[in-house]
C-alpha cells in the first residue's frame, strides 16, 4: 500500500463534519482492522453497504457520501501540506505518539495528527507544565524550574502557546537549551509567525510542533479549550502550576486523576486563592516552589483520612477536626460530595456525609 | 463509468463531429473511464487530445488539465469552445481578474475543461480554489518534463507527480507525451505510482525527408540556407544553438531579402505571442528561434525545419523535428553539421550545475534564516539561473522546502535533511554526455536515419524509410565559393547588437554595440586595454563603435557626450568618449559624477545586486533639460548601470538617453 496515497483518505475521515472522535476512530479501527479492506474499497462500496456493514445512520452516510468527492480536493491540500515541510500522522502509524494514544484511547485520541519539526519527540519522555493564562509571579517562578529539572532530566516539555504558564514553559525550556512540543489551537498552515520565531529550534530538532486541527482553521477559544486535552494526553507526567477550582486546568486535571495519572501540584501557600492545594487532597503530588516533592501530611492521603473516620455519619465540621484540615467548610463539603464512596444525607436541616453501602455488603446482610 | 464503442462514437459524432476512435484512443479511453491511471506514448498527431477531450464530456466534474505550452492550451480552448464544449485557461499571460473569474467559475461547476501551466500548482489562490472544485480527472501533458532522463525536464512538475501520487486510488489520470525512451517513459511510471499502464503507438513519420548536410563553418551554413530557402516552399523553421545565433542568422536572412522572425526566450511575453501568430498566418518565410520555440505551435503545415546546430540528444532532435508536417505532406528535415558543434551542447552539459561550493552557500544561507529567491540572490551573491537550479536541485533531495509566509514564498532548510547527493548530477551528466555521442552518431551513421531516431526512441519497427539521404543513398556536403564567402563578410561587418533597455520608467532608448564581447578579438583588446596596462583603447574599435553609431542612429544629432565614471580602470573610457564626441562634433560632458564609491559591476553575480550596487551613485550638476543625450560605456552586461544612469538623467529633465557602447557581453543575468 502506497502510505502517502491514504493521507487524503485519512483527512476526509478525520474531518468528517460534527462526527465524534470516537465515532472516526471506531470507523477507521472497523475499515481497516475489523473488515480489513482499504480506505479505497471502503469508499467504493455502495451507500447500503455503508449503513448495513459499518452501522452507519443516514446523515452519517451522506457525510461520508460527501466526503467521498472531496477526495481528490484533500489530496491538493496534502500535496501542498507536504510541499511545505508539513507531516501528517494517522493514528494507526508507527509515528504516532505512544503516550496520546495510551491517555486518550479510542474516545478522544485524535486521527490525524499535522506536524513539523523533529518527530522523533513524539516517543521521548515528556511532562507538560499546565496554568493559569494570568498566573502569579510565584507560578511562573515554578514554570521556570520545573522546565529546567525536565531538560536536566532530558524530559519533552509539552506547552499550548497560550499566555502565562503555558509561553513560560516554551520560553524557559528554549532557553535552558531543551526540548519541547508546541500544540497549536488551530490549523497548522496559520501558524506562519511562530514557524518564522521558531525557525533554528526547528532546524535543530528542539521543537515539533503539533496540530490536530484542519491544517487552514484559525484560532478559536473553542479549540483552545478543545486543545487542553492533547497538551494533558501528550505527556507522561502533569505539573500544575497554578489552578482555579473551574475552567480548563481544573477539569483536565480532575480528569488525569481519576485515570489514575501522576500529577504534581505546587502547594498553595496561605494567602493564594487558587485550587491547588484542594488537588493535593485529591490525589495529586505536593511539590514546593523549585519543583521537588514536598510532604504534606494533612493534604494528602485525605480520601483514606476520610473513609477510615467515617465510621458513623458525620457533618462537614466534625469531619474537619477529625483529619485536621485547614479549610473552610464549604470547599471541604464540595470535595465530600465528590468522592465516590460518600452519600449525603439532611437530618433536621443539617448535611449529613456517611460511606455508601456496596451491593456486596448490602447483600451479606440480606 | 461503462459505455460501449458504438454508443460512444455516437456521442463522438454528436458532439465533435468525427465518426471513429482509433483503435489506440478507444482502448485509452476504456480504461480512463474505469478509473485507472495511463501513460499514453503516441506521436504527434495522432490525437491524444481526444483521449482526455472525449470523457472529460462524460464525467460529472471537472477535467484539469496540466500542459506547460500556453501557446497549445489557448488553441484548444479555443477549438473546444467552438464545438460548445465548457473550457477554459488558466495562465500567466492572461490578467489576474480574467484568471480569477475563470477559478470563480470553476468553483461554482460551470466549466468542463480547464487547462492550466504546471506553474500554477505553486500558486496559493489555485491551491485554495481547487479545494472547492468538483474533479474527475487529472491529464498531464508533455509528461517526458517530469523526468530528469528526458530532453526537457522542468522543475516545476515536480509538484504534479507528487498531486498525481497522492490522488485517491481509483481516479482517473492520464499522461501523455509524444517523445520518451524506454528509459523516460520507466522513469514517469516509477514516478507516478503504482498501477500505471503504458500504451505506446509507432513513432514513424512517413512524409519527413531527413538528412544531414556537412559543412566546415558558420560561413557555410548561412550560403546554404540562403540558398536552401529561395528554393524551398513553404513555410517552417531553423533552430540556432545560441540566442546571438537567432540575432545574427535572423539579420542575415532579412539582408538576403528572406522575410525571419527571430524568437528565443529573451522576448517578453507579447512578442513571443505576436511571433506564434505571425507563424501561423505565414507572415514570415521562416522563424529563426532557440528550442524555446516548438512544443507550443499547433500549425499543421510547417514544410521544413532546418538546424544549424545539432541539440543535445536524438531525443531532442525528434522533439524538435515532431511538429513539422502534421498534414502528411511531405517535409524537409536538414540538420547542419560541423563536427566542432558538438562543443557547444558539451558545454551545457558539463556547465548546466553550478559547482557544489555554490550549493553549500546556499544551503548555509538557508540555514540561518528563511529566505525568498531575491533575498537569496543578495545573500549569496549568485546568479538567478543558478539559484534557480540549485533551489531545484535541494528541493528535490528534501533538503529545503518552500514554504508560504502569508503571501510570500519562501525556502526553508528541513530538519533532518540528508546531505547533498552530488553523485546523482554526475550520474546524470554522464548519461547526457552518452546521450551526446548518440547524436553525433546520428550525424555521421550511413544507415536509415528514421530507423536510427524511432530505436532511439523504443520503437523497433522501422526499418527503412526510403526517404532520408542514407535511404536515398546521398551524402551531402556544401562548400561556398568565394562569391559567397564575400558576401556574408560584407555581412558580418554591418551587423551590431541591440542593447534592449527601453523602459516605461525613464527616457532611455534602445542602444548599440559595436560587436559582442566574445566575437572576434574585440573582448580581448578591452581586456588587455583594462587590466593589462595596455593603453587607449585602440582606433579601429573607435571607427567599428562610430559605424555602429551610424548603423542605428544615423545622422541624429545629440546634445550632449557623457560617459560612465569608471570604478577603475582610469580613463580609458573618458578618451573614448571625448574622441567619438570630438568626431561626431558633439559637445563632450565631465559632469557626470559618482556620488560615493561603488564596487566593480563584474563582482556581482547576479541584477540584484548589480542594481542594488548603483542605486543613487549618480549625479549631475549642469544643465540638461530638455538634452538629447548619446551615454558612453565600455561593456554592456546587465544594463543596470546605464538604466540608473537614465533615471537620473530623465529626473532632471533630460528627453532622450541613447546608449553606445563598444561590447555587449552574451548570456547576462536576466
Amino acid at each position: 500500500m502506497n502510505e502517502i496515497q491514504q493521507y487524503a483518505y485519512w483527512m476526509a475521515l478525520a474531518h468528517l463534519p460534527r462526527w465524534r472522535t470516537e465515532k472516526i476512530n471506531r470507523l477507521i479501527v472497523d475499515i481497516l482492522q475489523e473488515k480489513k479492506i482499504t480506505f479505497a474499497e471502503f469508499f467504493d462500496l455502495d451507500k447500503n453497504d455503508w449503513q448495513n456493514e459499518f452501522d452507519l445512520n443516514q446523515k452519517e452516510v451522506i457525510n461520508l457520501d460527501v466526503a467521498k468527492t472531496e477526495l481528490p480536493n484533500y489530496s491538493f491540500l496534502v500535496e501542498d501540506l507536504l510541499n511545505q515541510g508539513f507531516e501528517l500522522i494517522p493514528f494507526s502509524y508507527n509515528e504516532y505518539s505512544p503516550v496520546l494514544k495510551n491517555n486518550l484511547k479510542l474516545k478522544y485520541s485524535p486521527p490525524l495528527l499535522y506536524v513539523k519539526g523533529n518527530k522523533n519527540l513524539l516517543k521521548e519522555p515528556s511532562i507538560a507544565i499546565v496554568g493559569s493564562r494570568k498566573a502569579t509571579d510565584v507560578s511562573l517562578k515554578f514554570t521556570k524550574n520545573v522546565a529546567q529539572n525536565a531538560v536536566k532530566n532530558f524530559e519533552v516539555v509539552v506547552s499550548g502557546f497560550a499566555k502565562g504558564v503555558d509561553r513560560t514553559s516554551l520560553e524557559e525550556t528554549l532557553k535552558a537549551h531543551g526540548r519541547s512540543i508546541i500544540v497549536l489551537p488551530q490549523g497548522i498552515m496559520t501558524f506562519a509567525s511562530g514557524f518564522k520565531k521558531y525557525y533554528s529550534q526547528i532546524i535543530d530538532g528542539d521543537i515539533l510542533v503539533v496540530s490536530t486541527y484542519h491544517p487552514r482553521v484559525p484560532w478559536s477559544v473553542g479549540l483552545a479549550m478543545g486543545r487542553n486535552v492533547y497538551i494533558y494526553g501528550l505527556a507522561e507526567k502533569i505539573f500544575v502550576a497554578e489552578s482555579d477550582s473551574k475552567g480548563g486546568t481544573w477539569s483536565g486535571v480532575i480528569d488525569g486523576l481519576k485515570k489514575g495519572r501522576e500529577v504534581y501540584v505546587r502547594v498553595a501557600d496561605e494567602n493564594e486563592d487558587n485550587a491547588n492545594n484542594l488537588l493535593i487532597m485529591k490525589g495529586a503530588i505536593p511539590l514546593d516552589n523549585n519543583g521537588k516533592v514536598e510532604h504534606h501530611e494533612e493534604l494528602e492521603n485525605f480520601e483514606a483520612k476520610v473513609k477510615s473516620i467515617l465510621t458513623s455519619p458525620l457533618s462537614a465540621q466534625e469531619i474537619k477536626e477529625k483529619v485536621q484540615i485547614d479549610i473552610n467548610t464549604q470547599k471541604l463539603s464540595k470535595i465530600l460530595y465528590e468522592l465516590s464512596f460518600i452519600t449525603t444525607e439532611n437530618i433536621n436541616g443539617k448535611k449529613i456525609f456517611k460511606l455508601k453501602v456496596s451491593k456486596e455488603a448490602q447483600l451479606s446482610c440480606l | 463509468m461503462i459505455m460501449d464503442r458504438t454508443e460512444a462514437e455516437q456521442k463522438l459524432q454528436k458532439i465533435f463531429n468525427i465518426h471513429h476512435f482509433y483503435d489506440d484512443q478507444w482502448k485509452t479511453i476504456v480504461r480512463i473511464m474505469k478509473g485507472e491511471r495511463i501513460l499514453l506514448i503516441e506521436k504527434t498527431g495522432f490525437g491524444k487530445s481526444l483521449c482526455y477531450q472525449f470523457p472529460a464530456t462524460q464525467f460529472k466534474g471537472m477535467t484539469i488539465i496540466f500542459s506547460p505550452l500556453i501557446a497549445l492550451m489557448r488553441d484548444q480552448v479555443k477549438y473546444l469552445k467552438s464545438i460548445g464544449i465548457a473550457c477554459e485557461c488558466i495562465n500567466s499571460e492572461q490578467e489576474q481578474e480574467e484568471n480569477t473569474k475563470i477559478l470563480e467559475k470553476a468553483v461554482n461547476g460551470e466549466i468542463k475543461i480547464l487547462y492550466i501551466a504546471p506553474e500554477r500548482q505553486e500558486n496559493q489562490q489555485w491551491l485554495e480554489a481547487v479545494r472547492k472544485m468538483n474533479l474527475s480527472m487529472v491529464v498531464v501533458d508533455e509528461a517526458h518534463c517530469i523526468s530528469v532522463w528526458g530532453h526537457d525536464f522542468r522543475p516545476a512538475f515536480r509538484r504534479i507527480i507528487s498531486l498525481v501520487r497522492l490522488l485517491p486510488e481509483n481516479f482517473p489520470v492520464l499522461a501523455t507525451t509524444a517523445t520518451a525512451t524506454t528509459k523516460v517513459a520507466d522513469d514517469i511510471i516509477k514516478q507516478i505510482g503504482k498501477n500505471v499502464s503504458l500504451i505506446r503507438g509507432n513513432l514513424l513519420r512517413k512524409n519527413f525527408y531527413l538528412s544531414v548536410v556537412k559543412v566546415d563553418d558558420e560561413i557555410s551554413k548561412m550560403a546554404w540556407l540562403s540558398q536552401f530557402l529561395q528554393k524551398q516552399e513553404g513555410n517552417g523553421l531553423i533552430y540556432t544553438g545560441t540566442r546571438v545565433n537567432t540575432d545574427l542568422y535572423a539579420a542575415w536572412l532579412q539582408s538576403e531579402n528572406v522575410s525571419a522572425a527571430n524568437y528565443n526566450a529573451g522576448l517578453d511575453s507579447e512578442s513571443r505571442k505576436n511571433i506564434e501568430n505571425g507563424l501561423k498566418e505565414n507572415r514570415w518565410k521562416c522563424i529563426v528561434s532557440t528550442n524555446a520555440l516548438g512544443m507550443g505551435i499547433d500549425k499543421p503545415d510547417i514544410r521544413f525545419i532546418i538546424h544549424t546546430q545539432m541539440p543535445q540528444s536524438p531525443i531532442h532532435y525528434y522533439q524538435e523535428i515532431g511538429r513539422a508536417g502534421r498534414d502528411g505532406l511531405p517535409t524537409n528535415i536538414v540538420l547542419l553539421y560541423n563536427p566542432e558543434d558538438k562543443e557547444l551542447p558539451e558545454h551545457f552539459i558539463k556547465n548546466s550545475r553550478p559547482s557544489l561550493k555554490k550549493y553549500e552557500k546556499v544551503i548555509e544561507a538557508l540555514k540561518k534564516e528563511p529566505l525568498g529567491e531575491w533575498s537569496l540572490m543578495r545573500r549569496t551573491n549568485l546568479k538567478q539561473t543558478q539559484v534557480r537550479v540549485i533551489r531545484a536541485d535541494l528541493i528535490d533531495q528534501g533538503i529545503i522546502r518552500e514554504v508560504m509566509y502569508g503571501r510570500d514564498k519562501k525556502y526553508e532548510y528541513q530538519f533532518g535533511a540528508s546531505k547533498l547527493n552530488s553523485e546523482k548530477f554526475e550520474k546524470l551528466r554522464d548519461f547526457k554526455m552518452n546521450e551526446l555521442s548518440q547524436m553525433v552518431n546520428y550525424c555521421e551513421s550511413t544507415e536509415c536515419r528514421m530507423d536510427f531516431l524511432c530505436s532511439y526512441l523504443g520503437d523497433d519497427s522501422v526499418k527503412k524509410c526510403d526517404n532520408c539521404n542514407n535511404c536515398l543513398q546521398r551524402s551531402p556536403q556544401y562548400i561556398p565559393n568565394d562569391h559567397w564567402k564575400e558576401r556574408i563578410q560584407k555581412f558580418q561587418q554591418n551587423f551590431y547588437p541591440e542593447l534592449e533597455v527601453e523602459t516605461n520608467s525613464s527616457n532611455i532608448v534602445n542602444g548599440i554595440a559595436a560587436s559582442y564581447y566574445g566575437f572576434s578579438n574585440v573582448g580581448t583588446i578591452i581586456h588587455r586595454c583594462k587590466y593589462e596596462n595596455g593603453g587607449d583603447f585602440p582606433n579601429h574599435l573607435l571607427v567599428l563603435t562610430l559605424r555602429a553609431f551610424r548603423h542605428k542612429f544615423g545622422d541624429e544629432q545629440f546634445d550632449l557626450v557623457v560617459y560612465v565614471p569608471p570604478t577603475e580602470s582610469g580613463d580609458l573610457v573618458k578618451n573614448f568618449a571625448y574622441k567619438i564626441a570630438r568626431t561626431l562634433k558633439f559637445p563632450f560632458s565631465n559632469e557626470l559624477k559618482k556620488i560615493h564609491q561603488t564596487k566593480p559591476q563584474k563582482i556581482f553575480q547576479n541584477y540584484v545586486l548589480k542594481k542594488d550596487n548603483v542605486k543613487d551613485v549618480f549625479s549631475y550638476e549642469a544643465e540638461i533639460e530638455g538634452k538629447k543625450i548619446l551615454l558612453i560605456d565600455d561593456i554592456f552586461d546587465s544594463g543596470a548601470t546605464l538604466k540608473e544612469i537614465a533615471k537620473m538623467f530623465t529626473k532632471i529633465g533630460a528627453e532622450k538617453i541613447a546608449p553606445l557602447v563598444i561590447a555587449k557581453t552574451i548570456g547576462g543575468d536576466i
